[in-house]
């Protein structure tokens, strides 16, 4: 065994855990207690940065988690800022700390507005988008003189509580806004709705059809992202005592809450919070000593440059790589690890296929898709018996994936009806099919890459409910059943490894396990042996038959013939968008049409997998 | 009647000088897909330059077009080669960030050497005007408007009659069919962004007989030229010209038929309701990372 | 979550990292020298006028000195840039208040910033003499501190040019006005305030609107006041805008025969070079200031900031000069500066005589008094209103010809 070097024991986890707990905790009380600090300007700093900490904090959740980089954050610091101030001069005998709260929710909503554009919208145009907007809102902020005073701004009255409080109101509303926003992140993560957001962040498309419903859920983030950025900036008017549109929507504010964010870490709970707390005093620093104008803008805008190139994923994020490279060097990782046969077999030989019931479940009727001039689905028509394996073959560009995309949702029919269990479904979203019970796999595994292998199974939303989006993801019910459904496809070894991490046939065990996940009706997998090795491939067969043995219906594409024949019994062959033949295994072999458009006239049925019984079909001669 | 047809005069004018700006933009948003936000910094810059040499060599702004163009195109290429190289493939939200820290060092780094104080360069031309009966054609705008139309015109030949161009074109749309055929694409980057940032050398050098500025007025600049290229398509040269010519006419018809502030939220509007509308613009092509699965 | 043991360890460095920083109080105070501080615009949109006036605070600085200080002390004077952006501005008055313990405090440049700035001051109770105060929102707010340091608020700045318009002869008066300002707590109010007597008097109002700071193209405002055929103009402007505003009108062949510009004519030689001797000639102002005046310390102020910057001193530069002389006024006749209340007080109750002529206040800090009105007469600044105090007795059209 190693012996313990002294290297490897400062290395030890619960070591450093114990240390850190109290490192946060001293940082903890510092902050809080901060004001007793007999320095009057490193107070005003801390201030300062209290609020680009909140602002950076919430910009987090929809930068961070969601993926949508927004560069009017600071906007909200300044719409809160304003309300506070118009209430205060309104009603100034009201104390004008009482009006936050309103603040916060006037922010938030005005958020969701924001949040309203990236329906349409992502990428570059989003952010071009925030940018329009942040200078929109200050113009309104300008022009609706009557409630903002327009260029002139809002002065408000000075705080009225006795000297020797000093600045202790504002730091400690501050302190607990920030703590609030922080308790929120963290609860945001380890929720289902926090997978969720982070799913959309690495892949919107398949976020939906795992149910998630991603504009809810942009909406939603958009509002928890400012709800405490607004109250904040209703506080730190306050403590100006004054609030114009041209100090209160400024760009450099939003620039450097992103920065605070980029530069601790974004995703992580407490990089925007360390990030905020050395761009504040550095920003300080910068206005002191070089007189502030040019100096501050070349140091951040440097920094702005240096943090993209050199150390994009932040502070925090590259400190732990570092310390987990360190720790684990020289150990091997799991994904090398053979993929051990399972300790029981799924389906004895003598697990029966549900006996027929005689409903369709599914029913596609006349589909039509063309891109540009390409008829990819020309006029499609097939149904699906429920708790059948259906299987759709067919020669490569005959629609097969297409199909499967207007089944899902991913893409929408020009013309034509699919209906599941006699209800339409063709204009449904993704998400709203997957809460239907249709789940679907992909060719090439799209599973979210930087989750671990049970986030990526706890992700998926069986049906919307608010109280679905708060269960825990990480422990309770919903983690209990992903680790089930994961011991069900044998990965649970893999529980904590990022999915990116897997092997192709690893990843796809896992995006059935998420497909599961929704307890579906019906479930289409695309080329489910396709690429991976023959005992995964039994494997697969296996998993598919306890499935359907338990009332699932799969609809496969594949063009692995002997797992199909082995496997399905209704076979739909698709060629050139179309279906053109329909029956049983045998049927099909026989069909000259289908020799002709895809099996080939020498088509030679090989013996199927050992767990099925299928007769041996005899070559069929020329 | 006369005041609208000197308003589509004053519009297009202008928006001639727009386009020469968003030429660049566009360009290299088609071929990088990044979105430069140190776009209007370096067109202050081009100005800056101008301005200098306007000043200690007494040359006429025009006359400095070409010199102007070879330094800025340096300056593109230099910049690309420290800054924008590293983060081309990356997610947008660096390059974007990348351009705008790029957009401030140089706000800065022009305040520390030419000051912050309102700059304009002052010629024969740039105060008076021609007079066609009750209207008038400011002289200054009229030859920038020539010079717009001379070098959007060369950069039209060069992307579609040279062989340099031919590269360009294929590395936007391909990259990786550009490099099969023996494309150097890291090359044709570095050249499409410095070739961007040369046309602003002249539009740079016209803005400074047009407009006073500062380093601050960057920001009012990359507002109004994101606006265009967003409205005419992003890539598309023909839209930045399209768009270039309606913003312009846009924000002097703003002035007149709804007062002076207007124009200022006229790109902010236009970028918004573009976006969310019609995201391709009036002649560009859906990009893929942007349409709704 | 190891990751997370890592990250908080290090947000735990940082934060004792901070606060070791802020353990240590700011800077003990130096009580043989008296420090003033002041924030001032020295970049942005508004550094032409915070240069000026800094070197008008410098000069200043100098001249007592020479002549033993103030109290007997060395005067020192520390100014910080605030870029013209508010939050710096707050930023460096908290910073000059606590960390360099400044003795007195000096005002920044624009309505604008000293708006939030003096509620600095008024916050930590100290007297804020202002240079440029104009804005009448600056006076509504119960404040004890502030003082404004020249002769009358922005909404009067125009009021001896508007009424002597309005009381011209009817066929020499004009028929029609336009307004355009610039979107600023100064500019809009001294435009308003022509417009209501001019109004009153029957010349008719037929443009009137403001356009923002960042506005550098007035073709199409020109544009818009041409087309409504005003015969006068009255420009709310800072600077720049006012050179722009002229150039415009220029290009446009815009010609109307009274043209008036708060502040922007009063920057002396940078005013004259922007627009041209010929377009400045007829151009009226109201001018706090005028540099052949015979009022308090005024030739020397001259000739010795003609000997340090090499060019007669514009308003701004003079409005700093007086704001100092107001500040060592006060200072001097209440013989200390611990107690800035009384030094209000007394502000409250005297006259004090400045380069721009005696100045005294109502109880909320505004002055009470008139501006002179100038005009530029062949590439010089002319006082031609009141006609009391009057270095010419031509009053000239824009662009030249009597009126």
């Amino acid at each position: 065994m190693t012996t313990i070097s002294g290297a490897s024991r400062l290395l030890d986890p619960r070591l450093q855990k114990l240390v850190t707990r109290g490192l946060v905790l001293v940082a903890a009380v510092v902050i809080v207690l901060f004001p007793l600090s007999p320095s009057a300007s490193a107070q005003n700093t801390v201030i300062l940065a209290l609020v680009l900490a909140i602002g950076a904090s919430g910009l987090n959740i929809i930068t961070g988690y969601t993926g949508y980089l927004s560069l009017s954050q600071g906007a909200f610091v300044g719409v809160g800022a304003y309300v506070g101030a118009i209430l205060a001069t309104r009603f100034p005998d009201v104390q004008p700390m009482l009006w936050a709260p309103i603040a916060g929710v006037v922010a938030a909503l005005i958020a969701m507005l924001l949040g309203l554009v990236t329906y349409r919208s992502r990428g570059p145009a989003f952010v071009i988008i925030t940018v329009a907007f942040l200078f929109l809102v200050q113009f309104v902020a300008i022009e609706w003189v009557p409630i903002t005073n327009g260029t002139a701004g809002l002065t408000l009255p000075l705080s009225d509580w006795p000297d020797a409080w000093g600045n202790w109101p504002f730091h400690l509303a501050l302190v607990l806004l920030l703590a609030l926003s922080l308790t929120l992140t963290w609860w945001i993560r380890r929720t289902k709705f926090g997978m969720g957001l982070i799913a959309i962040r690495e892949d919107e498309g398949k976020a939906g059809t795992v149910g998630v419903n991603a504009p809810v859920y942009k909406l939603l983030a958009f509002g928890a992202s400012a709800l405490f950025v607004g109250m904040a900036g209703s506080v730190y008017g306050y403590y100006l005592s004054f609030v114009d549109p041209i100090g209160m929507f400024s760009i450099i504010t939003s620039a450097l809450i992103v920065l605070a964010v980029i530069l601790g870490g974004r995703g992580t709970l407490f990089g925007p919070v360390l990030g905020a707390f050395i761009i504040q005093p550095v920003n300080n620093f910068a206005n002191d000593t070089f007189g502030g104008g040019n100096a501050r803008l070349v140091i951040f805008g440097g920094l702005l440059v240096l943090l993209v190139i050199l150390l994009p994923k932040g502070i925090l994020p590259t400190a732990a790589a570092l310390l987990e490279k360190a720790r684990t060097k020289g150990t091997v990782g799991l994904s090398g690890a053979r993929l051990n046969p399972l300790d029981r077999l799924l389906a004895p030989a003598d697990v029966r296929p549900p006996a027929p019931t005689g409903r369709t479940l599914l029913d596609v009727r006349g589909l039509h898709k063309s891109f540009g001039g390409n008829h990819a689905v020309n006029d499609c028509s097939f149904t699906v018996p429920e708790g059948s394996i259906t299987a759709l073959i067919g020669p490569n560009g005959s629609g097969k994936t297409t199909v499967f995309n207007l089944i899902s949702g991913t893409m929408t029919p020009d013309r034509g009806e699919i209906l599941l269990n006699g209800e339409r479904i063709e204009r449904l979203s993704p998400w709203s099919r997957a809460h239907r019970g249709i789940g679907r796999t992909f060719q090439i595994t799209r599973l979210f890459r930087e989750m671990t292998v049970l986030e990526n199974v706890v992700a998926p939303l069986r049906e919307f409910s608010v109280r679905q989006l708060g269960l825990g993801a990480v422990s309770g019910s919903e983690a209990a059943r992903a680790e089930e459904l994961l011991e069900f496809v044998g990965m649970s070894a893999y529980r904590d490894a990022p999915a990116g991490a897997l092997s192709y046939g690893q990843q796809k065990l896992v995006e059935l396990a998420q497909v599961l996940m929704l307890d579906p009706k019906l479930i289409l997998l695309d080329e489910p042996a396709g690429g991976i090795n023959p005992t995964l491939i039994e494997r697969m067969g296996d998993l598919i038959r306890a499935l359907n043995a338990q009332g699932t219906t799969f609809l496969l594409v594949e063009h692995n013939m002997p797992f199909v024949v082995g496997l399905c019994d209704p076979i739909r062959v698709l060629a050139r968008g179309a279906v053109i033949a329909q029956g049983t295994p045998e049927q099909i072999q026989k069909d000259p049409l289908v020799l002709d458009a895809y099996l080939g006239d020498d088509y030679l049925l090989e013996a199927p997998s050992q767990s099925a019984n299928i007769p041996v079909v005899e070559r069929n001669p020329a | 009647m006369v005041s609208l047809v000197q308003t589509l005069i004053l519009g297009l004018l202008v928006g001639a000088l727009y386009a020469l700006m968003a030429s660049g933009l566009t360009l290299i948003f088609g071929v990088m897909r990044v979105i430069n936000l140190a776009h209007g910094a370096f067109a202050i810059l081009a100005a800056y330059l101008t301005f200098t040499l306007w000043r200690n060599l007494g040359l006429d702004p025009i006359l400095s077009i070409p010199v102007v163009m070879a330094v800025m195109f340096a300056i593109g290429w230099l910049v690309y080669v420290l800054v924008i190289r590293h983060v081309r493939g990356a997610h947008v939200s660096m390059t974007v960030l990348a351009t705008f820290g790029i957009a401030l060092v140089l706000e800065g780094v022009m305040g520390f050497i030419w000051g912050n104080t309102s700059t304009a360069v002052r010629t024969s031309y740039t105060d008076a005007s021609l007079s066609l009966g009750p209207l008038y054609v400011p002289q200054a705008m009229l030859i920038t408007a020539a010079i717009a139309a001379l070098v959007i015109g060369g950069l039209y030949l060069l992307l579609n009659y040279t062989w340099t161009g031919r590269a360009i074109r294929a590395a936007s749309t391909n990259e990786g069919g550009a490099l099969l055929v023996g494309v150097s694409v890291a090359t044709v980057a570095a050249l499409t962004f410095a070739i961007g940032v040369a046309t602003l050398g002249a539009g740079g050098a016209m803005l400074s007989t047009i407009y006073p500025f500062l380093p601050g007025t960057h920001y009012q600049w990359i507002a109004r030229l994101l606006a265009i290229v967003v409205l005419g398509g992003l890539g598309s040269l023909p839209g930045a010209i399209l768009g270039a010519l309606v913003i312009g006419v846009g924000e002097i018809a703003a002035t007149n038929y709804l007062g002076a502030a207007w124009p200022v939220a006229v790109p902010f509007l236009v970028i918004i309701i573009v976006l969310i509308t019609r995201p391709q613009g009036i002649l560009g092509t859906r990009l893929r990372e942007d349409a709704v699965a | 979550m190891r990751k997370i043991t890592a990250l908080r360890a290090i947000v735990g460095i940082a934060a004792i990292a901070l606060a070791a920083s802020g353990c240590t109080a700011d800077g003990p105070a130096n009580s043989d020298t008296v420090t003033i501080g002041a924030s001032l615009p020295l970049t942005g949109e508004f550094s032409q006028g915070g240069l000026d006036t800094q070197r008008g605070y410098e000069t200043w600085v100098e001249m007592t000195n020479e002549a033993g200080g103030l109290l007997g002390k060395p005067v020192k004077i520390i100014v910080k840039d605030d870029a013209t952006t508010q939050d710096t501005a707050v930023s460096n008055y908290n910073n000059l208040i606590a960390k360099d313990k400044v003795d007195l405090l000096l005002g920044s440049q624009s309505s604008l910033l000293n708006i939030p700035a003096s509620a600095v001051a008024e916050k930590n109770k100290m007297l804020f003499v202002c240079p440029s105060c104009a804005s009448p929102d600056m006076f509504s707010r119960g404040f004890s501190y502030i003082f404004f340091s020249q002769q009358a608020v922005a909404s009067d700045q125009a009021k001896v040019f508007a009424q002597w318009i309005a009381n011209l002869p009817p066929d020499q008066r004009p028929k029609t006005a336009a307004y355009p300002a610039l979107d600023d707590p100064f500019a809009g109010p001294a435009v308003d305030g022509a417009e209501k007597i001019l109004s009153a008097a029957g010349i008719r109002t037929v443009y009137k609107d403001q356009y923002p700071t960042t506005t550098k193209n007035f073709d199409s405002v020109v544009n818009a006041m041409k087309d409504a055929g005003a015969e006068m103009v009255v420009q709310g402007a800072q600077f720049e805008d006012g050179v722009n505003m002229i150039r415009a009108m220029n290009r446009a062949g815009d010609k109307p025969s009274i043209v008036y510009q708060s502040s922007s004519p009063t920057y002396g030689q940078q005013y004259l070079d922007g627009v041209g001797a010929q377009s400045a000639e007829g151009v009226f102002s109201s001018a706090s200031y005028n540099s052949i005046a015979k009022t308090a310390d005024n030739a020397e102020f001259v000739k010795r900031y003609e000997q340090k910057f090499g060019t007669t001193p514009p308003e701004d530069a003079a409005d700093g000069f007086a704001a100092a002389q107001v500040l060592a006024a006060a200072v001097n006749a209440a013989g200390s500066y611990d107690d800035q209340a009384k030094l209000a007080d007394w502000l409250r109750a005297n006259t004090v005589e400045t380069v721009l002529g005696p100045l005294s206040w109502n109880s909320d800090g505004s002055p009470k008094g008139d501006f002179l009105v100038g005009q530029w007469q062949g590439g010089v600044s002319q006082v031609v209103l009141p006609t009391d105090v009057a270095t010419t007795d031509k009053v000239l059209r824009w662009q030249g010809g009597v009126i």
